[in-house]
Parts: C-alpha cells; sequence; structure tokens
C-alpha cells in the first residue's frame, strides 16, 4: 500500500525570493492506493496531478507532507535509501514517443533493467531473455517480430506496449499511467486500457492512472477511488462511480458536463453545468490566491460565504463527508445527474 | 512475422552489430561521393601508416636534378636537393595526420567528457565546468603558440596535437552539454532512472549514443581544422621549419624558392596543397553520411 | 447527392458557398513509388453546415483537408480530381498570387496544434498586420477592430491578445487566436484540422461551443477534423469516416452514430468507454490503422481488421452505396440489404 498525506509541492523560479512568482502546485493531499487497487486523479492540465504523479514515483520532490510505501514512511530515509522503494512505482509517461531511446532497440531496452533485476537475485543470463519474451507475451507483443526493432519502426500501440513491459521488468507494485493513451491512435487506446486493467487482474499490481478523461479513467478502475484535483488541491474523492453518477461538487460536475455526448448513441445529463469560462476569469480568479474557495471565481452556484472562506476536503463539518466514503470540498454540496447516459437504441 | 525461438535470442546482440554494419554499408551507398570520401580517407591512412616505410631515410637525393618537372619516374618532380616531392608527401603525411587524430581524439574526450558531465549532472558542477569551457573559447590559440614554439620545437606530432586539442575543445563541450540538457528531460532517461539503472548505463548507454552523431560530426571537423591548423603554423613559419611535414613544404616552396612566380617550381608546391585538398574533400564527404549513419531511422530507410 | 438538410441557415445576404470535391487523388513520392495518401474520393460539403472527417492518423484526413486549400506540400502532389468551391470554380488549378489570396481570403485554416501555428517573436497583433498586408487590405485599422469584435466574441480581451506574444496565451486562447486568423478576412469556407487536441475537457467544451455559435453568426461551410468521435458528435451536421485515404461512411451526424454501418464506423465507436452502462461493453478494434506502405492496392482498405471479411474484400474495392441515410463503402453491408443499390456494375472480375 502507498499513501500520502499533506504533500505539498510548490514552484518557484530562481532568485524569486519575496515567492512573487511562485506556483501552488500542490496544496496538502492526500491519497491512498490500495494494493492490487486501482485509483485515478481527474482534472484540467495544470491541475497539478502530473505533479503529483511525478512525487509518487520519486521522481520529483515535495515540499511538505509524508510518502508512505509498504508501511516505510519515506521521510526517514536518506535520497538513496529511498530508491529502492520507489523502483516499486513505476511511471508508464503520455508519449511513448520520447519514453523509449531511440538508438536502442526494444532488446536493448528491456535487457539492462532485467540484467540488473538477474544481478540482484542471482539469476541467470538465459532468464534475461526468456523474462524478456515473457513480459512481451504479456503485453500482448510477438517478442520475435519487437525485440529486434527500433521504437520508429513500431507503431504508438506498441510502443506504449514496450514502454509498460519495461515497466513490468522491475516487478513493480504500482503503475502510474499519466495520460497514458493520448497520444495513440484512437482505435487503438482501449486496447492499452484493457492491457493495463488485465495486467492488475493477472499480477495484482496497483494502478495509478492520471488523465483529464473521466471515462477512460471509469474504464481503468470502475471498483477504485476517483480524485478530482482542481488547482492543486482534491475538491472531491471517493468510489469512481458515485463520484460520475452523484457528484455533488460543482467542479465534478463541470468536467463530467464537458465531456463529449454521442449524440445519437447518448443523451446529456439532465442537469449540466457549465463553468464560468476560466479565460474571462484569468484576471481575477486564477493568480490571485485569495481567502475562498479556489473554484469560487468560476462556480456558477458560489455564494458570498465561498468567497471569504476556504472549503476543506472532509473537514470536520459534517456535510462535508458522507457515508460512501466520499468526501468534497464545498460549501452547498448538492447531486446533480450530469453524465451522460445511453439512449436505447430503437 | 516469425516467432523467435528463445535460442535465437542470445544471438541478438551479434546481429546488432551485424545489422549495424549492414546499415552503415547501405547509407555509404546511397551517394555514391561518400564512397569516394571513404576510399580517400582510407587511401590517406595507409599513406600514413605504411607510407613512410617505403622510403629509406634519409629520402634519396638526386643531386643532378633540382626541381625536375613531373614524370614518370617523380610525378610531382623533384624539390631544390633532388628529392622526389610525392615521396616528401608521403613521409610528410604521418606528421600531419597523427597531429590531427591526437588532436581530435583529444577533443572529442574533453569535449564530450565534459559536456555530459556538466549537462548531466547541472548545478554548482555544470557552473564551474562552464566557466573553464568559457576560458578554454577564449584563450587565443596563436599567441600561445607563438610562445610555445620559443620554447618548444613541436618536432614530435605529440605534442602538436596534444597542444591543439587542448586548445580546441571547448566549443564541442558546450554543444554537448546542450544535447544533454534538452535529451535528460525525455522521457527515456527519467525511465532509466525510474527503473535504477546506474548513472554510468544512463550517460553511456541511453545519452551518449543520440549525441554519437554531432560527436563523429565534431570529430571529423576537428580534424579539418586540426590539419589545417598546423599546416598553417609552419607554413606561416611560425613554427620553426624543420621536420617532415606538409606545412614546411608549402614554407619553403613560397617563401624560399618563389613557387608562385617560377613555373618550374610549381609542383613543389602543388604536391602538398593536392594533399591537403584531397584530405579535407575526404573528410568533407564522410561527415555528410554521419547523421545517417548513427541515427537508426536514417540508417534504415 | 447532397444529403444535408442545411441546419445552419445563414443571415443576412452572404450565402456560405458549398464544396464538391470530385474523384480526388492526392500521392506521396516514396523511394516504392508514388503511393496514393488520399483515393478517388468524392465528397460534398453541403452549404452552411458543419462536416466532421474523422479519421486516425495516416488515414489521409488532413492532406484531404489541405487539398481544399491546394496546399499539400512536396513530396505530396493531387494527381487528379477537383475542388469546386462556389464562387472560386476549381481550386486544384489555382496558382501562385492567385491562391495565396484565395487562402485566408475565402477559406480560413485553423492548423493543427494552433496552439504552436504563431509566431513566437511577434505579437498577435503584428501578424495579424501582415496577414493584411499580405492580401492587399487596404483597410488594416478596420481589420484590426474586426479581429477585436472576434476575439470579444470568443470570450477575450481583443486589444489585450493583440497585444501578446504567443508565450504568453494559454492553449485554449491561442486556439481562440487560430481561429481570429482563419476568419478575419471574412472568408465562408473554414477548415479546422484536430481544433482540440491538447485541449483538457473543459477548454474544448469551451472551443466546441464556439465553433458551433461563430459558424451559425456568420454563415460558414466548416470542415472539422479531427480523430475524436466525440468532437465530431457535439459540432457536426455531417459526418464522413476516413480509412486508409477513402471514406468508409458518410452521412447525417446522429444516424452514423447511432447506426453505424460500416465495421470500422462500429468498431470505432464501439471502443469508446462511456461514463454510464456497462464497462465491457466498450471492445478494442483488433489490428492497426494501415500507413501509407501497407495500404493494399487491390480490394476493400479495412480487411484486415474486419469482422465480415468476405473473399470478394480481397481483390474488389468496396464503393460507396446508400443505405438509407448514409453511404457505406462495404460488400457485406451491401450484401445484408438487397435494395442498397445495385452491386458494382464493373466489369472488374477476378484478374
Amino acid at each position: 500500500m502507498i499513501s500520502g498525506t499533506g504533500i505539498v509541492k510548490t514552484f518557484r523560479q530562481r532568485g524569486d525570493v519575496l515567492g512573487k512568482n511562485e506556483v501552488k502546485a500542490l496544496r496538502g493531499v492526500d491519497f491512498t492506493i490500495p494494493e492490487g487497487g486501482a485509483i485515478s486523479f481527474i482534472g484540467e492540465s495544470g491541475c497539478g496531478k502530473t505533479t503529483l504523479g511525478r512525487i509518487i514515483a520519486g521522481l520529483e520532490t515535495h515540499d511538505e507532507g509524508e510518502i508512505t510505501i509498504g508501511g516505510v514512511a519515506m521521510s526517514s530515509l536518506r535520497t538513496r535509501a529511498q530508491q529502492p522503494h520507489f523502483r516499486r512505482i513505476q511511471l508508464i509517461h503520455q508519449d511513448p514517443y520520447s519514453a523509449l531511446n531511440p538508438t536502442r532497440t526494444v532488446h536493448q531496452a528491456l535487457h539492462d533493467p532485467l540484467k540488473l533485476r538477474a544481478r540482484e537475485t542471482g539469476r541467470s543470463s538465459q532468464w534475461i531473455y526468456e523474462r524478456a519474451e515473457e513480459l512481451l507475451g504479456l503485453v500482448g507483443l510477438d517478442p520475435g517480430y519487437v525485440l529486434p526493432r527500433y521504437p520508429h519502426q513500431l507503431s504508438g500501440g506498441m510502443r506504449q506496449r514496450v514502454v509498460i513491459a519495461r515497466a513490468l521488468t522491475v516487478d513493480p507494485d504500482v503503475l502510474v499511467a499519466d495520460e497514458a493513451v493520448s497520444m495513440i491512435d484512437v482505435s487503438l487506446r482501449l486496447g492499452i486500457l484493457r492491457l493495463l486493467r488485465d495486467l492488475r487482474e493477472q499480477l495484482g499490481v496497483s494502478l495509478l492512472y492520471i488523465t483529464h478523461d473521466v471515462a477512460t479513467a471509469r474504464y481503468i478502475g470502475a471498483d477504485g477511488d476517483m480524485y478530482v484535483i482542481y488547482r492543486g488541491q482534491v475538491v472531491e474523492s471517493g468510489p469512481t462511480e458515485t463520484i460520475i453518477n452523484q457528484p455533488v461538487h460543482p467542479y465534478t460536475q463541470s468536467l463530467l458536463s464537458a465531456i463529449p455526448v454521442l449524440y445519437g448513441v447518448e443523451q446529456p445529463g439532465a442537469e449540466q453545468v457549465t463553468p464560468i469560462d476560466s479565460l474571462t476569469t484569468a484576471a481575477v480568479g486564477e493568480t490571485v490566491d485569495d481567502a475562498g474557495c479556489l473554484f469560487a471565481p468560476r462556480c456558477p452556484f458560489r455564494t458570498e460565504r465561498c468567497t471569504r472562506e476556504r472549503p476543506v476536503l472532509g473537514d470536520a463539518v459534517p456535510a462535508l463527508q458522507d457515508a460512501e466514503g466520499r468526501v468534497h470540498a464545498c460549501f452547498h454540496p448538492i447531486e446533480r445527474q450530469v453524465a451522460a447516459t445511453s439512449v436505447q437504441a430503437p | 512475422m516469425t516467432s523467435g525461438a528463445p535460442t535465437g535470442l542470445s544471438t541478438t546482440r551479434g546481429d546488432l552489430r551485424r545489422n549495424f554494419w549492414r546499415g552503415v554499408w547501405r547509407v555509404l551507398r546511397r551517394k555514391p561521393s561518400r564512397l569516394l570520401g571513404v576510399a580517400l580517407m582510407l587511401m590517406f591512412v595507409v599513406m600514413a601508416t605504411a607510407g613512410p616505410m617505403l622510403y629509406q631515410r634519409p629520402l634519396p637525393r638526386d643531386p643532378d636534378n633540382f626541381f625536375a618537372p613531373p614524370s614518370l619516374q617523380h610525378p610531382f618532380g623533384t624539390d631544390f636537393q633532388g628529392v622526389d616531392v610525392l615521396s616528401l608527401v608521403v613521409v610528410g603525411s604521418r606528421y600531419v595526420l597523427l597531429t590531427a587524430f591526437i588532436t581530435a581524439v583529444i577533443t572529442v574526450v574533453l569535449g564530450t567528457g565534459i559536456g555530459l558531465f556538466a549537462g548531466f549532472r547541472r548545478g554548482r558542477l555544470d557552473a564551474v565546468l562552464m566557466r573553464i569551457t568559457d576560458i578554454n573559447l577564449t584563450i587565443p590559440g596563436l599567441p600561445i603558440l607563438l610562445v610555445l614554439s620559443t620554447v618548444w620545437q613541436f618536432a614530435s606530432p605529440w605534442e602538436m596535437g596534444l597542444v591543439l586539442g587542448l586548445l580546441g575543445w571547448g566549443a564541442l563541450a558546450r554543444a554537448v552539454r546542450s544535447q544533454t540538457l534538452s535529451l535528460r528531460e525525455r522521457g527515456f532517461i527519467e525511465a532509466a532512472r525510474g527503473l535504477g539503472l546506474s548513472t554510468p548505463h544512463i550517460v553511456f548507454r541511453e545519452l551518449l549514443p543520440p549525441i554519437a552523431p554531432y560527436i563523429a560530426m565534431n570529430l571529423l571537423m576537428s580534424l579539418i581544422l586540426a590539419v589545417w591548423a598546423q599546416v598553417g603554423l609552419f607554413f606561416l613559419g611560425v613554427m620553426p621549419v624543420i621536420g617532415e611535414n606538409w606545412g614546411v613544404m608549402l614554407n619553403r616552396a613560397v617563401f624560399d624558392f618563389g613557387a608562385m612566380t617560377t613555373a618550374a617550381r610549381l609542383p613543389y608546391m602543388l604536391a602538398p596543397l593536392l594533399a591537403l585538398l584531397l584530405l579535407t574533400v575526404a573528410i568533407v564527404l564522410v561527415v555528410d553520411a554521419m547523421d545517417e549513419v548513427f541515427n537508426p531511422r536514417l540508417r534504415e530507410e | 447527392m447532397t444529403l444535408a438538410t442545411a441546419a445552419h441557415a445563414p443571415e443576412g445576404g452572404t450565402t456560405a458557398p458549398a464544396v464538391r470535391i470530385r474523384d480526388l487523388t492526392v500521392v506521396y513520392k516514396t523511394p516504392a513509388g508514388e503511393l496514393p495518401a488520399v483515393s478517388e474520393i468524392d465528397m460534398d460539403l453541403p452549404a452552411g453546415t458543419i462536416t466532421g472527417l474523422v479519421g486516425e492518423s495516416g488515414s489521409g484526413k488532413s492532406t484531404l483537408a489541405l487539398s481544399l486549400l491546394n496546399a499539400v506540400q512536396p513530396p505530396g502532389r493531387i494527381s487528379s480530381g477537383t475542388v469546386e468551391i462556389d464562387g472560386l470554380g476549381d481550386v486544384v488549378p489555382l496558382q501562385g498570387d492567385k491562391l495565396r489570396r484565395v487562402r485566408g481570403g475565402q477559406i480560413g485554416y485553423v492548423f493543427q496544434a494552433a496552439q504552436n501555428s504563431l509566431n513566437p517573436l511577434k505579437t498577435v497583433g503584428k501578424q495579424l498586420l501582415d496577414l493584411g498586408r499580405s492580401h492587399d487590405v487596404d483597410d488594416l485599422r478596420a481589420l484590426v477592430s474586426e479581429a477585436k469584435e472576434l476575439l470579444g466574441r470568443m470570450g477575450l480581451d481583443g486589444a489585450r491578445v493583440l497585444d501578446s506574444y504567443q508565450h504568453e496565451l494559454s492553449g485554449g486562447m491561442r486556439q481562440r487566436v487560430g481561429i481570429m486568423l482563419a476568419l478575419v478576412l471574412n472568408a465562408h469556407v473554414v477548415v479546422l484540422d484536430e481544433p482540440t487536441t491538447a485541449l483538457d475537457m473543459i477548454t474544448q467544451a469551451n472551443i466546441l461551443e464556439i465553433i458551433r455559435n461563430i459558424h451559425a453568426e456568420r454563415g460558414l461551410t466548416t470542415l472539422v477534423i479531427t480523430h475524436d468521435i466525440g468532437v465530431v458528435a457535439e459540432v457536426a451536421d455531417q459526418l464522413a469516416v476516413m480509412y486508409g485515404g477513402r471514406i468508409v461512411e458518410r452521412g447525417p451526424v446522429r444516424s452514423v452514430l447511432g447506426e453505424p454501418r460500416h465495421p470500422y464506423t462500429q468498431g470505432l465507436i464501439r471502443a469508446i468507454p462511456r461514463l454510464t452502462g456497462d464497462i465491457d461493453q466498450a471492445r478494442a478494434l483488433p489490428g492497426r490503422p494501415p500507413t501509407l506502405g501497407t495500404i493494399p492496392e487491390r480490394g476493400c482498405v479495412f480487411r484486415d481488421r474486419c469482422e465480415l471479411r468476405m473473399s470478394v474484400c480481397d481483390t474488389v474495392e468496396p464503393v460507396l452505396e446508400r443505405h438509407a441515410d448514409q453511404l457505406v463503402a462495404c460488400h457485406a453491408v451491401a450484401g445484408q440489404e438487397p435494395d442498397g443499390g445495385a452491386p458494382t456494375d464493373d466489369g472488374q472480375e477476378q484478374t
């Protein structure tokens, strides 16, 4: 199990002592990745979800808060001692084109981490070859075809599968997939998502899926938790189906309303929410960090209280927490049906 | 799309090497000029290694035949002592090429090493290394050589190559550093780090290959620079006019024997010039192939 | 042949021009010879409609769109066919100055990744003036005020945006600037290439709404090119599905989405995960899309990934035939419905 509490990350420009240009990427985020479970981080670009994923994968440091991997608190270890723990969490990059070295064949890409693994566990070099084939088979590739090839000779979907196979070389506990299908041809996307799901079932590896596309997050982890992140703060989290079908935070509702409706197959949700256009509020809302709710400047339901006070996720206020394990940060939580539903074919 | 048998895999490394050379051959064949370049380069390498062994030392003189015109026996005529000019060019090639080679190796090793290290490590070390690089870039090479030549004879190509190499690595270090800086942000470097691969592995296996075409091109270009720099120094008389070297030949031909004004003495000057020209052409033609040789995509297509 | 009921009637005196593409073939020169990226396409953009063109990478959709401007770059060239635009005639033979005026002047183009197609060294306003000068606009002042109005219409502060450099604008803002530049010279045919790729959902929804509104207000004929069926479902009246350089199905959006007939269209729609309903309804399409080099020379381009493959698919290329509201190019579909038009009237026996 991997959990984080109160993760804070602030990006500062070099020499910016007064903090004028600092960007608060994360403002105290809690999360839990259960063993063998699947969770997702949902939000717009720039909301901090990618930064959080990178912190969890050990590729970025955080300023405050604690990450616990398998019961070990990372703050108690030196950087070097943290590495074996973070290695159990592997990041699948968004871009399969830059995630593979263009000058190295698939065989080379898999061979090196496997060799390291073989050395650690005292296995033979024959094992390396067998394992490389086994892993490629696991991700649905033909080893004989793929192994001697360079990345440019493979399609985007095949590349992403190689990236996943490479991540599996270290037998990770968690795969962090950051928009893992956004750069892949549409007809091939579902195959990759399916693969991630299968890996979870077959190997018991946990998934952390980071995206702005709620539907793919549902496909990957309908039984897991979803964390909706806005400007570095989790504004609503809970079981995925609950969040989709009974969202209470206006931001979650806006995100769900923005998903294109497949007219002819689907009909839009009855109570769709359109957020105030971010660009018209850019001058006031997005850059100034006042005391109120972070979403208030764009929220169509804001009240005077929202601009004065900032709601905290699952705070002592009982209204902010409900029974299904869902927590939210909103003073006026009202369930709205915004997700598109299927139309029955005539 | 045959499924590979497990036993076939162990040969993958050998296959890779074979495929690489097959790819190189394909790249060269794509343009005949590249084959010509490689042939010329090989010719010069043979000339510099085996050439001097063909002649007895000191080179035989023909005292009756000063500045003989080109003939079958002396394709480029003879010099002021009746020595065959062709043999002078062949014997002189060793100094020129060895110096160029040493210069290029020092340039590449220092430039690549410092650039990679600075770009990969970043931080304070990067700042220090880059200041040193800037100093290297601003060192006025000619005055230093002038001063050094009063102390040193530069009779050995090693001395010459060492000095030219130490003076010339700055530009490559800067270029390699900027390449490294952009590459280290790429996903595959991050992935390698996330997989727990060692720093030497990341630097030499992941970073170096994508930069290889730049380094190879720089190696070849610094060969050209080193050739012209040393020949120029000897020609201008900055260095003592002794030894077997194309620059020395040119200096004597122009300044001592008036090759510019006397037609009969022209071959004595043209022969080393022609050698220089061919060597430069050879390198330029090979440089043209470098990008394709080191880029698997261009190599295969 | 026109399927459309012009859904958005243009207002005012200007009528949106219709576009007729006939027998269009675009080939690319490769070491293996000239290969067609777009083969013998017939397509209409009915006046005043939004047509969505859906396809994956390598389907030829961007090449087709560039042909509307006669802007296919070497090594590609339009090898045959015509692109007729009302009021302009065939644009394929146009050249030089005349062609340059038509581009931007009558046909607006919002490039793929418009976020990155602005000059980073010039303010948006400077680029606008450059555009005006290159089209010999006399009244630059009017051009600027038109631009400000358009930007204002899209929810931006026009004056501020014109004074900005590319890096000072967000992705959504740049996309709006791209749309402004395409429309400011009063173009009435507009092509948007992947207008929402790389934008997040909320920005995408905003941009799609802008496209819909501006289209209706200005009386345009719009072509939206995308790989995302959802985007088309949101904005378009007509939908054309491209695969391997051919149009395999087209018709009104809701009929095609509600009752897709071509196996590829069916597969694409089935491969979209949904927000509600059974998760495992979504199924992946097997195989992978063809590239320029792997498009088969004969027969159906989709057959390698097709569940309904028959022996005739290997040899005879299916042509678009009418089935209810849609045109479909598939032998299997043609066989299912005997009323669906005669089989190809050809002498193409198997060779």
